[in-house]
This record gives structure tokens, C-alpha cells and sequence, in this order.
């Protein structure tokens, strides 16, 4: 919202105050302000000129050769004009040669030079309103009134430049009193300690007279509904100041009586509608819901389908307005209108703001009622709007009595402000003098009590913004300004916090992954699109599903995270022969609620370890991922084959589970070859997912120290060579049972498959690390070894080699 | 045999030995297990009885006299070698080694983990809430009811309605958390203090481009105790924005509009850009927004169990990505969720 600097003026002498200090004051009191502008910046070099000689130009039908005089501004020149409405005798705006036009809009700042138009000079231009950027009015020239000096500077004689706050519209959400000029008056009155006038000089309307009935069927859609009819009316285009004032604050010029109720709406903040007459007719007008089927068309043209949610203001039976939205088509004063019916309502927040939103429809008017307006607001602007339409147009005048059939009962709202509750908030103990001068600032009533105060909220605060006592407690801080309030620091016992295992077991897998496993993080988004889990063969699985999606591949949210992570590898791959990628997330399954109703979430950390040629990475994955949680004192076994059932991107056969006690906490596998394909990602994908919950489940683990061996180790080289199906666990289980207490470690080194092998066969090389705790081995030790695994291989279908 | 002959034979050759490789062979042909100075040791045997003390003395001066020698050629050959190896200059300094494998944190992981840090050596606990929430706590338990404006000014991702499932949601901020953990605590008999931070993942609708993202991160701060006030507030506000920007900040606090605090405000921080002059970046204002923050609504306090009459709080907001932005320059917000390595990859640190 706009607010101009002259307007408010009105309300309160703001003299002496710089436009940038009232910005900060109201930044730091009572709103955001977005940004301060100059209107009619640069109308400076423009002066008044008369038309001493209007002569049409001799090769052109259209044009007219001036004689402008400028008086001690410039003398007379000669200006070559265009205007249809241009005649000597007019005072007129006129910009010289060398001097340049502001831009505006889209056009760029526009330097006047002598010129010839036709074959005659031109010394100079005589400005449209247009041209000077108040208001769209192009087809003619600015014609000034006959006494306006000549020579003077334009900006000087006619008070059309201004100062114009850009208002943060979030930061009044739950303000209605500020959604006009008048409520920022009273802030900057109570600010200040100036004194505020009053909003409005009350209007007497006639006790007799013609009048429109007005029937409201739903009070509580509709707390208040006053209607005025008023004759005489010329509806022709406002004068200057008006249109200019308005233009200030970006508000259109239509015609007087419409931007007369925009004006009454940015000032009070409560919205108008000006209805011709003649289309309510004899009435009544009445307020009630819509009927299912019905619909209107609103005064952009468009026909809108109505719900039984809907108010409609009916003349009669015909519904001629969407109830605080919108006006009907048609139903708009046009330029031969003479009588108005006006209305000017109160309608509830809820109803404005539901049908606003189902149609998608914001109007000025909405955005204000549905901030809850006071009812009271109702009343005063039609005061408002006939004084200053008295004042244009002075033909025009109330028919009849004002009709008012809900009136307005406000009795004020008391609360209680306790000084112990002010101070325990704020955190300081302000003087009783100093809060009652902040309230009664700002219009509310005070009374001392023992407590502290009771304070009767005015209606135009009481109708959401100000409910219990702590919304006192921010009247008076943010008028004695939050920043007066000296730091304290927190006091208390200081003890170490409770520690979430989850969150930092989360954080140093992830730290590890990186800084040790050479992992890159990445984040993707929670949302999966449709071609990633057909890819992945996940397609028919329970999403769960956003209903207003801003793209169709933001429908679905995420079960688990690797998908993502694999569409992620895709494109990095066309940069790099290999990547290490994990990332951390949650994944939601529908099928399974909590106790709240929410679905089954899911706390994963998964990998995607893919090159695109030479070996498989899926050992060095598990081997990663063991060391890993090794790292993170969660050691586990990955040998178990595990069949991913929920998880199609797990290769059915090469998968191994990340088994804690027995109990699996994730896997680690070979990508499945087919959705490998589907992804265009290698062959040589390993994958491997952690379920960090099920982890932390069966508890940390701490080392255990270990005698270090005295004597030292007796390193054996040992080749079985066994079947091509055979497992290296049991066989390393074999060597190690084999030789008792003296094997300290047995490990395999290599598998070797070749042409000196049986086909059908492989060998497996270990070294065997022998050792005893009370002697130094020797050889005779190793040949005893070798000697006992040859004769024991045969029972594991294996054969000594060498 | 003529001992002396044959020592000055052989020290001769000890002397001439043309380098270590030299010396080294020599060595075996004169001390080797047949070696020449050997054989003139054990050629003792072959001596009549009354010679031999003689003898046997000379050769093993002999043997003495060249293993010193020996000793002392290869002392001199290895100083020489050391020498030339210092001497040396083919060393290039910029020649790359093997590599290990260096991976990378997110740059919001980075931040995120610094505040996690500061605020838990502070005494606040690190908490986490669903991403996929309940109406319920998203809104209603922060006291934003069904009509409310500012449902509609957080642009929220709902969610199609399920068997089972609630109405739900995707949260609009980490807010939701604070009404959960006060739930989850005074269930089991918890009293305040509580210190909470939750960072987290939240969600608007809007449509992204270089500067708006509908997947954002946030970190909330929830203080519940006795008599806690603006004026702690705004302490322990200044502290931490001390900390997170590494520099001494002035802040101002303005009022601010958010329904689950009363009063609500608005943190600024001095430009630093500027230093409080007035920037493009700060909007010639001298101020840049980065906390919103307020004293706990006392309709969010009772919905978590506490009575806003002994306890109050205060909680506040603070947008990470604007951080990470702020602090390594980052101009294009899709950059975070893009997973582009080559952006993940400028990222090399780990946690301060």
C-alpha cells in the first residue's frame, strides 16, 4: 500500500519532519516501509504560460502555431502544439527548450530542443497531463485556471509533488485500522505527540426523502450495511488535486464519484460502492447468501459461479454485487448518471476472504474487508464521501435519510494490563505515567487499578487485532520502542542439554561419508518425479501426494531417498569417470500412519557409488560402509544376502544386509541391472542405504582393549583352491577354527581364476597371521598348520594348493 | 708370506676403489667367507708351532688396518652421496601426488552444523519435527485458525487426503516443532527451562528461479522459562548474530507480525556491505532483515502444556540458505537442491 505524505498531513501537522525520519519512525514503531519515492520528481523546470496567440499552422490541419508568454520565466516563444483543446488565453504548463521531461513508465526522459515542425520553429512544448506522468489523460493539453501567475514554477503554484511511502502490505495483515491514510495518522500522532483532526465533519442528511430499503438476511455475514441515496450528481472527471492525489498513490482516475469512494477507501480503509441508481431501483437491497446455480458477472466481465458460501448484494431479487469483492456489471456509475445509491458496509473477514479466494478474485476491497474492518467505519465514510462530494460538485445532495438497519453498538472491550505482566514481558518496569501516555495516544481508554491498568480498546483495534493482554503489552513496547529496552542476558542453572542420539549419529555419518569415504553430499528435493520411480519400477507404491502441485513432477513426495540420489549420479557422470554421492533425507510411506494421523517416516542415509568403466564399486561400497560404522562405534556384519522386497532398484541376487545383532539396519548392493538401464547410469553402480533409527537401536558400541602380543606374528600364505560357488566366509571360518588359539587374523588377499585351475574352480589366498602369548612361532608351528589344513580342506570341499 | 707387503697391497686398493659398488665387492674379496685377508688369517694353521703367535699377531693387524679402511672409504663415499643428493636440483615442487579421495559437506550442512554448535554450547538442545505435518501443528497449535490470512500468505503444499492419514501438509516452517517438543516433554512431567534449535527443511509453493526456492531451510529457537523477556531476547539475539556473522553487529528489533508470538518482531543487523550507510544490498536503508523473532504466544505456550502465566518465552526464525548465501557469495538459490557437483565441489571445508 501507498501512502502519500500530503494526505497524511491532513490528518496531522507533520511539519519540521523529514520523510526519512518518518520512515524510520514508523519502520521502527509500527510497520515495514518498503520505500520512499518522489512524485512529480523532476516537474521542477516546468513554468505557467499564457496563450497569447493560437493560429492554425499553415501546412497542417491539426496543428496550431502558439505564442506562449512565460512572462520573466522566458519571454514569449513561439510553440507549435498538437493539442485539440489548445486556445489563446490559457494558462498553460510549458516546458523550454534544453530542459528535460521526466521518464515515465517505459519511456525514457525526453530532452526538448528547438525544432521544426512543418517548416515552422517550435520553441518548446505545451504538456499533457500525460506527459508529465499525473494521470493517463492524453488527449489534450493541462489546462491551468485563468489566475494561475505566469512565469511561475508549475510545482510551485499547483501542490502536485509528494512524498510516497511503499508499505510492506505483511507487515498490516492484522492492522484493518491501517489499511488507510487515517489509522498511519494516528500512529504518527501518537509518535510525535501531535495532534490528530478528526477523520471526518459529520453531514446532516434529511429526515425525509427517497430511500432504498435495506434487508439483511445473514447478521453474521453481514454485521452492518448502510445505503444513502444522493441526486445531482455530474459524473464527470474529478478535479486536479483529486486526480492528482490519487495518482500519488497509484490509484486510477475514473470519474468523481468513483474516485470518490476509492479515496474515502484509502483514507478510512473502508471500501465504497457507487451503484447508478438505476439499477437498484425500488429495492430493497438485500444482503443474503447465494443459492446454488446462481452466478453473476462481475465488472471485469467474467461470469462467476456461485456457492451457498457467497454473499450477494441483491436489488430485489437481482444479484448485483459479490459482497465485498466485487461490483456487478453494469451496475457502475456511468457518465450519465445523476442519482447514486451508495453503499457502504461492513462484511465479515471469513466470508470475504473464502469467496475471494475460491474465485481467485483480490480486489482492493477484498484485501480490506477480509482484515476484518470496524463496523463503526461504515457509518463515517459516508459522511466522508458526501462532504467531499458537496465540496466537487455542488449540485449534489443525500435524497433522504441514511439507511441503517444494524446500526452500530460498539461497548468497549476491556482488558486488564497488569505492570507485573508488562514487565515480565518486556523485561523492564516502565512508570504508570509513561504507559497511560502511550495508550491514551493511541485512543485507548485508561484506568489505574491496582494491578496496573484497564483499558477499554477503541472499536476500529477491537475487531481482531487487539483480543488479550499481551497484544497490550505490544502497544505499549513498540511505542516506547523496542530498541530503549537495555539487554539482559538468560539466567539459570547450566547443565549440558539433552542430547538427540539420532541428529548427531545423522550429522558424523555424514561428516565421515565425506571427509573419510570421499563422498560428495548432495540435497535433493522431497518431491520424486514420476519418470524417476517408473525408472526405478517403484511407480505403483503409496505416495503420498501434494493436491496442488506447481509442477507435475513436484506430485509426489519421496519414500525413500535413493531414487533421487541415482537421478542425481546421471548428469554428474557425464562430467566425471566416477562419483561418491550420499545424501541424507526422510522418506514418507502412506500405507502407515502414526499416532497423529501423519504418514510413516523413514530417517535414510544413501549412497550411490558409480563409474563408468573398470571394476564393480560395490566392495569397495560395503567395504566403505563398514568402516564407516566402525568409525561411529556401530560396527556390523555385511555378509547376509538380502532381497530388497519394497526397494525393485536392489539387485535381487547381489545385495548384502547391514545387519546389526542379527537384525538389518540398511543394505549395501549391486544397482539392478534393468534400472540401470531405465536410468542410462553404468553397470558398475553400487548402492547402499542406512536406516539411521534402526541403527541407533541396538546401541553404541565402545572398543574393548586388548593385551598387545608379546611375541611377534608368524605370517602364513595359504591358497585353497575350492569351487567357483564357494563362499570365502566359511572357508576363512576353516582356517581359523583349523588352527586353534595361534590364529590371531586371517585375511583374504586375492581370488585368483585362471587357466592353471580346473575349470569350475578358484582359488582363495589368505594370509594367516599365527601367533602364540607365551612363545616366538617357528617354522615347525607352520609347517603343523599347513599340515593339519591339508588334511582337513577335503570336509569343506577344498584342496591345499602348493 | 710378507704381511706388510700384502697390506700396503691392500690398503692401496681400499684407497682406489672407484666408488660404494667397488668398495663393496672389494670388501668381499678380501673379508667375504673365502676372502683374500681371511685366508691370510686362517694360513696360520699351516705354520710351525713357534711362528704362529707372530704371525697370527701381524694378520690380525692386518685384518684390523683394512677393515678400518674399509670403514673409512665407505664413510667417505656415503658423505659424498649425500652431498650430491642435496646437491640435487631436480625436485619439482609442483609435480601433483596420488590424491585421496576428498569428498564434500553441503554448504547448508556447513552452516547448519556451525549454529548447531554455537546454540547447543549455549545449553539449547537440537531437535527435529516431520516434514510432512499435521494442520494441527503447521497452523492451529501456532495460533493461526482456519480463516486466518497468514495461512494463505505461506503458500502451502497440501496434501491429497489418504486412508488413514489426516489433513496434512508440507510445513511451511520449523515452527510446528516448538508446540511438539513442549508436548512430548510436559507428557512426561517436564518443567521449563527449555532450550530448543530445530533446523530443518521447509516448504512454499512458488514457483523457482534464481532468488525464490519452494524447498527451504530454516532454523528455529524456542526459550521457555521463568520471567524470560524481550530483554533476553534480545541479548542472546546479539550474542549468537555475533557469532554467525564474525563480527561485532549492531541490531535493531522492530515490530513484526507473526500470530504465534505477541509481541513479535523483526531483527535487523547493520549492512555489512555498507556498514550502516546505505546500500543497493540493504535498499539504502543501513539494515539488512535477518531474524524474525518474538515473545511465545501465551496460546502456543498452553497448546504445549505450559502455563503462559509462570512461563513465558521467546522463539525466533532465521532463513539458513540466506546465511550460506551471505557468507560464501552465492548468488543463484537452485544452485543448493540442483546437485550439481561442480558447485558442491567449491565447498572443501569441514565444520569450524
Amino acid at each position: 500500500m501507498k501512502l502519500s505524505l500530503r494526505w497524511l498531513q491532513r490528518h496531522v501537522d507533520l511539519q519540521g519532519l523529514e520523510p526519512q525520519r518518518i520512515l524510520a519512525d514508523l519502520t521502527m514503531s509500527t510497520a515495514e516501509i518498503e520505500g520512499l519515492e518522489r512524485f512529480g520528481e523532476g516537474l521542477e523546470c516546468l513554468v505557467v504560460g499564457h496563450v497569447r496567440k493560437c493560429d492554425r499552422h499553415p501546412d497542417a490541419d491539426k496543428l496550431s502555431v502558439c505564442q506562449v508568454d512565460l512572462g520573466e520565466a522566458g519571454g514569449v516563444l513561439q510553440i507549435v502544439c498538437g493539442a485539440p483543446n489548445v486556445a489563446a488565453g490559457q494558462r498553460v504548463v510549458v516546458i523550454k527548450p534544453g530542459d528535460v521531461l521526466p521518464a515515465k513508465g517505459a519511456k525514457g526522459p525526453l530532452k526538448i530542443k528547438v525544432g521544426r515542425i512543418r517548416g515552422v520553429e517550435s520553441h518548446g512544448m505545451i504538456c499533457s497531463e500525460a506527459e508529465l506522468g499525473l494521470s493517463d489523460a492524453a488527449d489534450g493539453i493541462l489546462v491551468l485556471p485563468a489566475d494561475t501567475p505566469i512565469g511561475a514554477r508549475f510545482v510551485d503554484v499547483l501542490h502536485v509533488q509528494d512524498w510516497v511511502f511503499e508499505i510492506d502490505n505483511k507487515s498490516i495483515n492484522h492492522r484493518p485500522d491501517l489499511w488507510g491514510h487515517y489509522g498511519f495518522a494516528r500512529e504518527l500522532a501518537a509518535i510525535y505527540g501531535r495532534e490528530l483532526q478528526p477523520a471526518v465533519v459529520p453531514v446532516a442528511f434529511p429526515v425525509e426523502g427517497r430511500r432504498v430499503e435495506v434487508v439483511i438476511d445473514d447478521r453474521e455475514a453481514c454485521p452492518r450495511y448502510c445505503g444513502l441515496c444522493i441526486d445531482g450528481v455530474v459524473a464527470g472527471p474529478s478535479p486536479h488535486e483529486l486526480r492528482w492525489q490519487l495518482a500519488a498513490v497509484g490509484q486510477r482516475a475514473v470519474s468523481l464519484p468513483v474516485d470518490l469512494t476509492n479515496y474515502v477507501m484509502l483514507d478510512l480503509g473502508q471500501p465504497m460502492h457507487a451503484f447508478d441508481a438505476r439499477h437498484v431501483g425500488q429495492g430493497p437491497v438485500r444482503i443474503r447468501r447465494a443459492r446454488a446455480g446462481e452466478s453473476i458477472t462481475t465488472l471485469d466481465g467474467q461470469r462467476r459461479a456461485l456457492s451457498a458460501d457467497d454473499l450477494l448484494v441483491c436489488a430485489g431479487t437481482k444479484p448485483e454485487a459479490l459482497a465485498g469483492v466485487m461490483g456487478g456489471a453494469g451496475t457502475m456509475v456511468a457518465a450519465d448518471t445523476t442519482s447514486l445509491f451508495l453503499e457502504s458496509a461492513n462484511f465479515r473477514a471469513a466470508v470475504v476472504r473464502r469467496t475471494s479466494m475460491r474465485l481467485g478474485l483480490r480486489t482492493d476491497a477484498s484485501a480490506r474487508f477480509e482484515k476484518a474492518q470496524d463496523p463503526a467505519n461504515a457509518e463515517l465514510a459516508v459522511h466522508h464521501f458526501v462532504g467531499l462530494l458537496q465540496k466537487y460538485c455542488p449540485t449534489a445532495r443525500p435524497a433522504g435519510p441514511l439507511v441503517d438497519p444494524a446500526g452500530c453498538r460498539y461497548e468497549p472491550r476491556r482488558i486488564l494490563l497488569r505492570r507485573a505482566r508488562l514487565a515480565q514481558k518486556l523485561g523492564l518496569e516502565l512508570e504508570d505515567p509513561r504507559v497511560i501516555a502511550i495508550l491514551e495516544s493511541l485512543e485507548f481508554g485508561v484506568t489505574v487499578v491496582d494491578a496496573g491498568f484497564e483499558v477499554a480498546v477503541p472499536s476500529f483495534r477491537a475487531t481482531k487485532d487487539i483480543a488479550i493482554e499481551d497484544d497490550l503489552v505490544e502497544e505499549v513496547g513498540r511505542m516506547f520502542r523496542y530498541d530503549n529496552i537495555p539487554e539482559r542476558p538468560l539466567r539459570g542453572v547450566v547443565e549440558p542439554p539433552p542430547r538427540n542420539e539420532e541428529l548427531f549419529l545423522q550429522r558424523r555419518l555424514v561428516e565421515v561419508a565425506c571427509t573419510d569415504l570421499g563422498c560428495h553430499e548432495v540435497y535433493n528435493y522431497s518431491f520424486v518425479p514420476d519418470a524417476v520411480v517408473a525408472a526405478c519400477g517403484a511407480a505403483d507404491h503409496a505416495y503420498v501426494r501434494v493436491a496442488n502441485p506447481t509442477a507435475p513432477e513436484q506430485a509426489r513426495i519421496r519414500r525413500h531417498v535413493l531414487p533421487s540420489l541415482l537421478a542425481s549420479a546421471q548428469p554428474n557422470l557425464r562430467l566425471a569417470a566416477e562419483v561418491r554421492l550420499c545424501e541424507r533425507g526422510k522418506g514418507y510411506h502412506a500405507e502407515m500412519a502414526d499416532e497423529h494421523r501423519l504418514p510413516h517416516e523413514v530417517h535414510e542415509l544413501a549412497f550411490v557409488w558409480s563409474r563408468r568403466d573398470g571394476a564393480h564399486p560395490f566392495g569397495e561400497l560395503r567395504e566403505a560402509i563398514a568402516s564407516l560404522l566402525l568409525r561411529l562405534g556401530y560396527p556390523a556384519e555385511l555378509q547376509r544376502v538380502w532381497h530388497g522386497k519394497d526397494q525393485p532398484w536392489v539387485h535381487p541376487q547381489r545385495a548384502v544386509a547391514v545387519d546389526r545383532d542379527g537384525s538389518p539396519v540398511g543394505y549395501v548392493a549391486h544397482l539392478h541391472p534393468g534400472v540401470a538401464r531405465a536410468m542410462a547410469l553404468p553397470a558398475s553402480t553400487a548402492i547402499a542405504c542406512l536406516d539411521v533409527r534402526a541403527l541407533l537401536a541396538n546401541g553404541r558400541r565402545i572398543a574393548r582393549y586388548a593385551p598387545v602380543p608379546t611375541f611377534p606374528p608368524l605370517p602364513v600364505d595359504v591358497a585353497l583352491l575350492v569351487d567357483e560357488r564357494a563362499q570365502v566366509a566359511p572357508v576363512a571360518e576353516f582356517l581359523r577354527t583349523v588352527g586353534r588359539k595361534l590364529v590371531r587374523a586371517v585375511e583374504l588377499f586375492e581370488v585368483y581364476r585362471g587357466e592353471r585351475l580346473p575349470a569350475g574352480k578358484k582359488s582363495l589366498n589368505f594370509t594367516v597371521t599365527l601367533g602364540a602369548e607365551d612363545r616366538t612361532l617357528t617354522d615347525e608351528d607352520e609347517a603343523k598348520y599347513l599340515g593339519k589344513v591339508r588334511e582337513q580342506a577335503a570336509a569343506i570341499g577344498a584342496e591345499l594348493r602348493g | 708370506m710378507d704381511t706388510t707387503a700384502r697390506r700396503e697391497q691392500w690398503l692401496r686398493e681400499v684407497a682406489a676403489a672407484a666408488d660404494a659398488a667397488a668398495l663393496a665387492a672389494l670388501e668381499t674379496r678380501l673379508l667375504g667367507p673365502k676372502g683374500e685377508v681371511q685366508e691370510l688369517v686362517r694360513s696360520v694353521t699351516s705354520l710351525p708351532k713357534e711362528e704362529r703367535p707372530a704371525f697370527g699377531k701381524a694378520a690380525n693387524g692386518v685384518k684390523l688396518d683394512v677393515e678400518a679402511a674399509l670403514q673409512q672409504r665407505r664413510e667417505q663415499f656415503a658423505q659424498q652421496a649425500l652431498a650430491a643428493e642435496l646437491a640435487a636440483g631436480d625436485f619439482d615442487p609442483t609435480e601433483p601426488g596420488p590424491r585421496p579421495a576428498r569428498g564434500t559437506l553441503h554448504p547448508i550442512t556447513l552452516v547448519q552444523n556451525e549454529l548447531v554448535d554455537l546454540f547447543t554450547s549455549m545449553g539449547f538442545q537440537w531437535e527435529d519435527g516431520p516434514e510432512v505435518e499435521s494442520e494441527y501443528f503447521n497452523f492451529d497449535a501456532l495460533n493461526i485458525p482456519g480463516d486466518h490470512p497468514a495461512r494463505e500468505s505461506q503458500d502451502t503444499f497440501w496434501l491429497e487426503p489418504h486412508p488413514g492419514l489426516g489433513r496434512n501438509l508440507l510445513r511451511t516452517h520449523t515452527s510446528p516443532v516448538q508446540v511438539r517438543t513442549m508436548q512430548r516433554l510436559t507428557r512426561h512431567g517436564f518443567h521449563p527451562p527449555l532450550k530448543v534449535i530445530v533446523p530443518g527443511r521447509c516448504f512454499r509453493s512458488e514457483t523457482v528461479d534464481k532468488t525464490h526456492e519452494h524447498t527451504f531451510y530454516q532454523m528455529e529457537g524456542l526459550v521457555v522459562d521463568r520471567d524470560v523477556s524481550t530483554a533476553n531476547l534480545i541479548h542472546t539475539m546479539k550474542t549468537c548474530l555475533r557469532v554467525i556473522l564474525e563480527r561485532d553487529v549492531q541490531v535493531r528489533l522492530r515490530p513484526g507480525f507473526f500470530p504465534f508470538v505477541e509481541p513479535g518482531f523483526e531483527l535487523d543487523v547493520n549492512c555489512p556491505f555498507c556498514g550502516g550507510k546505505g546500500c543497493p544490498v540493504c535498499k539504502q536503508s543501513g539494515w539488512i532483515e535477518i531474524l524474525p523473532c518474538g515473545m511465545v504466544h501465551p496460546h502456543v505456550l498452553r497448546e504445549g502444556g505450559i502455563d503462559p502465566e509462570v512461563h513465558t518465552g521467546f522463539a525466533f526464525g532465521m532463513g539458513l540458505q540466506r546465511v550460506v548465501m551471505l557468507r560464501y557469495g552465492i548468488d543463484d538459490i537452485r544452485q543448493f537442491m540442483g546437485g550439481d557437483l561442480r558447485f558442491l565441489r567449491q565447498f572443501p571445508e569441514v565444520t569450524r
